[in-house]
């Protein structure tokens, strides 16, 4: 092979696609989404505070309305002298927001019912507050029934509330404290980034095949290069058009999120800002899609360093070189299969018989790797992380929990020999498939093309 | 000794035998005609002398030696089914070409701007393929393949896409080339471009080679003896031993008349066998058969 052809094809393949509208399109509105993701969350959460809320209250039990005190979110107004039916039916001259009806009490059951009634639905929030303290009025009002002396403060004094640490050992036996929820999603995150890269990449490979192919420039091509310069050279092209609007996106990403916490004061929101600093570039990376989660977590105070600490535990070295390792080995064996099978075919409709063994251990892999999320270290996570056909999938899915160097060495050898040799069959099909024309070809032309030289 | 030796090249596709042991010799600086009905083998042999296919048996020798990859860059070749990158530039794309070649990107643009000048269309240059008209994109085609300056350029049926204007400068740029020292391998079932361009032949039919040698030699070689005569002032009839009367079309007392001249006899004694009839000759001439009908005897002959 002459590395200046190879050159010459590379050059073609990634300018003609950088240069495309939709590639600019892509790389700047992705992320625009992934900030929106990561900052959505928060704006939401700020957004959706209830304020100076107007409730009137029709208590009927007479027990309720004590429990209800005004917060800077809800103005609650006692109507306990009017009657249910006419505040239902003249609501709106009063310039409510909600209308909440206690029952009278049910001395046999000892308790109460309630219900809202407002023109836009509740919030989960004033829903809620509702709810906990007509609960703490009626429970109240039960331990009162017992006339035990100091049985509240008995009934607190029980309360136990007990949450389990989770630590992991390394192998000079220091304890760490994790959190399980960090390793899911960070593994969830990169397997499914990987698996939208191969497939989208490797499909993208695909059709510029076809394309040479149906547009009989093919021909003219290889009569100057090597068909295998051509294939490689494609395939590396479209890698590196790849690898471009990874980083590009990762870069904008923290740009804009970055920017905007400069803008609105993110850190406000989340405590110390160099705390936030790193969760922000965390959470850029992981394309924030758990946002809502991860804040949910830290609002715990031990939460936040569980997260904290499981992040500056993840062996961040070994995750970005197992990722881009996995990446370019997982590409390059999916898209000489995939460059193969858009050689043998003269439109993208005659793919979808051909390119069904290929697509279906891609898909596969992408829900073993699902399950790895769950089950990092069951036996079908372990042997789909071992098979070259879905291990860049599922082992990447598996390294925020730790892997052993031995079985990533292992992973990453054989799926360079499976690159290998599927590497020289695809080109061996893709030489005589491009020059192929007229009949639709099946799998037994494919193995026929394999056998000649 | 010809600048592409084919020896004794033999191809098949799994059960198909697409070459049977075919032998060529193109000398250099000729124009080759490749000829031969669909499917006989014509292609495979192109991409053989390519190296776009590897032939099971045999060897092509390039100037003598076996032709390696390096010499596909001295190798100018417009296939038949021929195709550019329809969202492509016309000049990026020329560009593209010339560099698979192994020319410089700054001899590749000079080049490439005193050829769009020559056909006059520097103004394709940022179109964009799917702009131009097949004509156009014919000639993009046709430029893209001589830029390098090949030493043989491999044409197959170049002339198909032309109006009969382009295809006359086409056919002019060809000989220009020849002059200036290319050797040239056309394929064409266009018989008449044959006997007007091409020096030498091969016919492939069935996947070997029927006939190869001049044009000029071939076409003799099958001429019948026939010879065709213009007269007036009466009939000929037919001289025992000396010739026949083919045909004979009476054009107002004005005659055309196919003679077979009969036992090696030469133009001499038929002539004065035909001015003792009386007649008043207005032309006599040889009848060289045709390439066409060459072509079709021969390949008829083979089934």
């Amino acid at each position: 092979m002459k590395m200046r052809n190879i050159k010459t094809i590379i050059g073609r393949e990634y300018l003609t696609r950088v240069k495309k509208k939709s590639f600019l399109l892509t790389t700047f509105i992705v992320p625009i989404l992934f900030a929106a993701l990561c900052i959505l969350p928060s704006v939401i959460m700020f957004m959706a505070k209830d304020t100076g809320k107007k409730v009137a209250v029709v208590d009927q039990s007479g027990i309720v309305m004590p429990y209800l005190v005004d917060t800077d979110a809800v103005d609650y107004q006692d109507y306990s002298a009017e009657p249910a039916d006419s505040m239902k039916a003249n609501f709106e001259e009063f310039g409510l927001d909600v209308l909440v009806i206690v029952s009278p009490l049910d001395t046999a059951a000892k308790t109460v019912s309630v219900s809202s009634y407002s023109p836009k639905p509740l919030s989960m929030e004033l829903k809620e507050g509702v709810q906990s303290k007509v609960n703490d009025a009626v429970e109240d009002y039960r331990l009162a029934l017992y006339d035990i002396t100091d049985l509240k403060q008995i009934m607190e004094d029980v309360k136990a509330n007990i949450s389990m640490s989770t630590y992991t050992m390394d192998e000079s036996g220091e304890e760490k404290i994790t959190s399980s929820e960090v390793y899911m999603i960070i593994s969830m995150i990169l397997s499914i980034i990987i698996y939208m890269f191969i497939a989208m990449f490797s499909g993208m490979v695909m059709q510029s095949v076809i394309e040479e192919k149906a547009s009989r420039v093919v021909e003219v091509l290889v009569s100057s290069v090597k068909a295998t310069e051509l294939m490689f050279g494609k395939i590396i092209g479209v890698a590196c058009v790849a690898l471009t609007q990874f980083f590009l996106w990762i870069v904008l990403t923290l740009v804009l999120v970055g920017g905007f916490s400069a803008f609105v004061g993110f850190d406000s929101l989340m405590g110390d800002p160099a705390q936030t600093e790193q969760m922000m570039e965390m959470t850029a990376q992981m394309g924030g899609v758990d946002m809502a989660e991860m804040t949910a977590a830290m609002q715990e105070e031990e939460g936040l360093g569980a997260v904290l600490s499981t992040l500056k535990d993840i062996n961040w070295v070994q995750m970005i070189f197992a990722f881009i390792i996995y990446f370019a080995l997982g590409y390059l064996l999916y898209a000489s299969l995939f460059a193969a099978i858009g050689s043998a075919v003269e439109n993208e409709a005659d793919t979808t018989q051909l390119q069904m063994p290929i697509t279906l251990p891609l898909m596969l892999a992408f829900f073993i790797a699902l399950y790895a999320f769950n089950a990092p270290d069951s036996q079908i996570v372990w042997w789909g992380s071992m098979i070259p056909f879905t291990s860049p999938i599922v082992m990447l899915a598996r390294i925020p929990f730790g892997v052993p160097m031995w079985e990533l060495a292992l992973s990453i050898a054989l799926l360079v020999m499976t690159f290998g040799a599927c590497g020289w069959l695809s080109a061996k099909i893709y030489k005589i498939g491009i020059l192929m024309f007229g009949k639709k070809t099946t799998f037994k032309d494919l193995w026929k093309w394999l056998r000649q030289n | 000794m010809g600048l592409i030796q084919c020896k004794d090249v033999c191809k098949s596709f799994g059960e198909k035998i697409a070459l049977d042991h075919v032998s060529v010799d193109i000398p250099k600086g000729k124009i080759f005609g490749l000829l031969g009905p669909n499917g006989a083998g014509k292609t495979t042999l192109i991409r053989i002398i390519n190296r776009i296919t590897i032939p099971n048996k045999g060897e092509v020798l390039f100037d003598g030696r076996p032709i390696t990859q390096d010499d596909v860059e001295k190798i100018g070749y417009l296939p038949e089914e021929r195709g550019l990158y329809r969202k492509m530039k016309v000049g990026e794309q020329a560009m593209y070409f010339a560099q698979l070649k192994g020319m410089s990107s700054r001899e590749a643009a000079k080049e490439l701007k005193k050829w769009f000048v020559r056909f006059g269309i520097e103004s394709w240059w940022n179109k964009k393929v799917e702009e131009l008209s097949k004509g156009m994109a014919q000639k993009v085609q046709f430029i893209t393949t001589v830029v390098h300056k090949p030493s043989l350029l491999i044409l197959d049926e170049p002339f198909s896409g032309f109006d009969p204007v382009n295809a006359q400068i086409i056919r002019e740029e060809i000989l220009r080339l020849k002059e200036e020292g290319a050797t040239i391998i056309l394929s064409t079932h266009n018989m008449e471009s044959v006997e007007e361009l091409c020096d030498n032949i091969a016919l492939i039919n069935k996947s070997h080679v029927v006939i190869t040698g001049g044009v000029d030699e071939i076409r003799h070689k099958y001429g019948n003896n026939n010879v065709e005569l213009v007269y007036t002032g009466g009939e000929l009839a037919s001289v025992m031993n000396v010739f026949n009367v083919l045909s004979d079309q009476d054009d107002a007392g004005r005659h055309t008349a196919v003679l077979e001249l009969l036992d090696g006899k030469g133009g001499n004694a038929a002539l004065s066998a035909i001015l003792a009839q009386g007649v008043t000759v207005n032309s006599f001439k040889e009848l060289v058969p045709r390439m066409n009908d060459i072509f079709i005897k021969l390949v008829t002959e083979e089934e």
